[in-house]
């Protein structure tokens, strides 16, 4: 027994030890620091002023703070059903009994393997182009001037462009997961359901959708933690100074850690930063138990 | 003979029944197909034809140069090298850490288990940023980021740390599924755990030991925010980040063409693993997700 003591101990702490100084303690720390003003990111504890929740206050009095959140909702409601609306019909698809079915899923979830940077690059320097881009050529080709003529990159469809590619990216990961989830069903409920009489389509809304609850609580939970991570991809779509189109709130907080160009708008601030760190952390939480709350799948045996 | 062709006639039916779901993959595919086949098409062209649309003319020829270009003209070779050794030192390391790890949490019952179990669950959905500040904080108070060499430390040491709770937690069933019968053998043969562990349960857990190593190969690889907080210098940069810097600088330098040469450079690592290794990826996430 004395030899297992040894090996759990040796096993065990080194990664306790790591996950603890940077998981445990800095999220307790930024927790601390929100209520806080710290001017600048390096300032010792001693010139910390406490003021409460005063950063909380000023930050939802702050307008382009709140666009930043406006953004983050309609990307996670909207870009919610897409993602998760398209990646399941696809999985539906490949579950229909299609032929090279490893093909076309490969191909669907390729695009998660890619950089983002990569990703992004590709959509707004080809796909989005107005003179030699992908979607412009495509919509002259076949005879849309409207369409082609659409500036997929000016203020008024930046956040379009931005949704769409961010979803085609992602679609594939969340299709995996869907198929997983129906691969786990009897075929025997499938077959007991045709001779019932019902159709393919019928089988997809009255077997399939209902069994798939905890899959679907899996999915949105982890859509909700990749939306609050939202980053990249507004980075790419508005580089140098943040639009107020596309930010989020982890733009926001990089700019008010390190200033930005447009240091009019936001003034550097240690303390507000943690603030938006704790939001988005909330906003992860309330997520994590609306879905768990609304969905229920613990009576169904699979 | 008879009812082999029946079936094979209900199946040609079928696959028609199947027609507007083929259309729909088919429409999917062949966009994703015609955005990488034009980038690797513009990455051999020149910046001339990429805004005159006719990059598949090739009228001066393919150009390779456009490739060396990016790799020393635009340093692309360094952010390759840092984003290789990144990738690399911390794919290792995360291995020797959670593998050991996540064996005596699923084995073994100790002051702090659970709590470390469901911490490790927690912190999968913390937001990154909620960790940053106070390490940005100490790691620069500390002045960890003057040095090139404490500045690389610091990265490889995040790159781990953030990637701990996954590994541990996606390694766990791997172990679990191991029998306990091999460990018992071992003992009564008068082999110490750690060894028993490393030599036989270690190499049994191969399949998951795979599959996390190369999803964290893929994701130190592109890995974009920490760097941009935590690299100080532009010898350190990995690809993603360094990839960045060259599309803000573009609109100075306009090499559209050189442009594409990088993002092909910084795509083909993942996507080469993809080719080969795809089934462990696919295989990964599906048989990984409980229900």
């Amino acid at each position: 027994m004395k030899r297992n003591k040894t090996m759990i101990a040796a096993f065990a702490l080194p990664a306790s030890i790591l996950f603890v100084a940077i998981f445990v303690y800095p999220v307790i720390r930024t927790v601390f620091m929100s209520f806080f003003s710290i001017q600048e990111i390096t300032d010792s504890f001693s010139s910390w002023v406490f003021n409460g929740i005063d950063n909380y206050k000023s930050l939802m009095g702050n307008a382009l703070y709140r666009t930043s959140w406006i953004n983050l909702l309609k990307i996670f409601f909207l870009g919610g059903v897409i993602t998760l609306g398209v990646s399941l019909l696809m999985a539906a698809i490949l579950k229909s009994g299609v032929k090279l079915k490893g093909f076309w899923q490969a191909v669907i979830y390729m695009p998660n393997i890619i950089s983002a940077v990569a990703m992004a690059t590709m959509w707004i320097q080809y796909v989005f182009n107005s003179t030699y881009g992908f979607l412009h050529n495509f919509f002259k080709a076949i005879g849309l001037e409207s369409l082609a003529n659409i500036q997929w990159l000016s203020p008024d469809m930046k956040f379009t462009a931005l949704l769409v590619s961010y979803c085609f990216g992602t679609i594939g990961h969340y299709m995996l997961i869907w198929l997983s989830g129906m691969e786990r069903i009897s075929p025997d409920i499938y077959e007991a359901s045709s001779i019932d009489g019902a159709s393919k389509v019928q089988q997809f809304f009255y077997v399939t959708m209902p069994l798939l609850r905890g899959i679907f609580k899996t999915n949105l939970t982890m859509w909700a933690i990749s939306c609050s991570g939202f980053f990249i991809w507004s980075k790419l779509f508005s580089p140098i100074t943040a639009d107020t189109s596309t930010i989020v709130p982890m733009i926001y907080m990089y700019e008010k850690l390190f200033g930005a160009a447009n240091t009019d708008s936001v003034t550097r601030d240690a303390g507000s930063a943690a603030a938006i760190g704790v939001m988005l952390c909330i906003f992860v939480v309330v997520m994590f138990f609306v879905v768990n709350k609304t969905i229920k799948d613990d009576d169904i045996e699979m | 003979m008879a009812k082999k062709k029946s079936s094979q006639g209900l199946n040609m039916r079928g696959q028609l029944k199947l027609a507007p779901g083929y259309l729909v993959l088919a429409t999917w595919v062949s966009f994703t197909f015609v955005v990488l086949f034009w980038v690797v098409g513009a990455s051999l062209s020149t910046t001339g034809d990429i805004f005159r649309g006719t990059i598949f003319d090739f009228s001066t020829g393919l150009h390779f140069e456009n490739y060396s270009r990016a790799w020393i003209g635009s340093n692309v070779s360094v952010y390759f090298a840092n984003s290789l050794v990144y990738a690399v030192i911390s794919c290792t390391l995360l291995i020797v850490l959670c593998a050991p790890f996540a064996y005596v949490l699923v084995r073994h019952r100790f002051p702090g288990s659970t709590l470390l179990k469901t911490g490790l669950a927690a912190a999968s959905g913390v937001p990154i940023i909620m960790v940053i500040i106070p390490l940005y904080m100490i790691i620069a108070r500390a002045g960890l980021l003057k040095d090139e060499m404490t500045n690389r430390i610091v990265l490889i040491t995040l790159f781990v740390g953030t990637k701990v709770p996954y590994t541990t937690i996606f390694l766990q069933p791997y172990f679990d599924s191991v029998s306990r019968a091999y460990e018992e053998a071992a003992s009564i043969d008068g082999c110490h755990p750690i060894r028993a562990f490393w030599q036989i349960v270690f190499p049994m857990a191969q399949g998951g030991l795979i599959t996390v190593t190369i999803f964290n190969f893929i994701n130190i690889w592109n890995e974009y925010f920490l760097s941009l907080l935590f690299v100080n210098s532009e010898k350190l940069r990995p690809v993603a980040l360094g990839l960045f810097s060259m599309i803000n600088g573009m609109q100075f330098s306009g090499d559209w063409s050189g442009l594409f040469a990088s993002v092909m450079i910084v795509f083909a690592p993942t996507f080469l693993i993809y080719i080969f290794l795809s089934k462990y990826i696919i295989g990964g996430l599906t048989g990984g997700v409980k229900g």
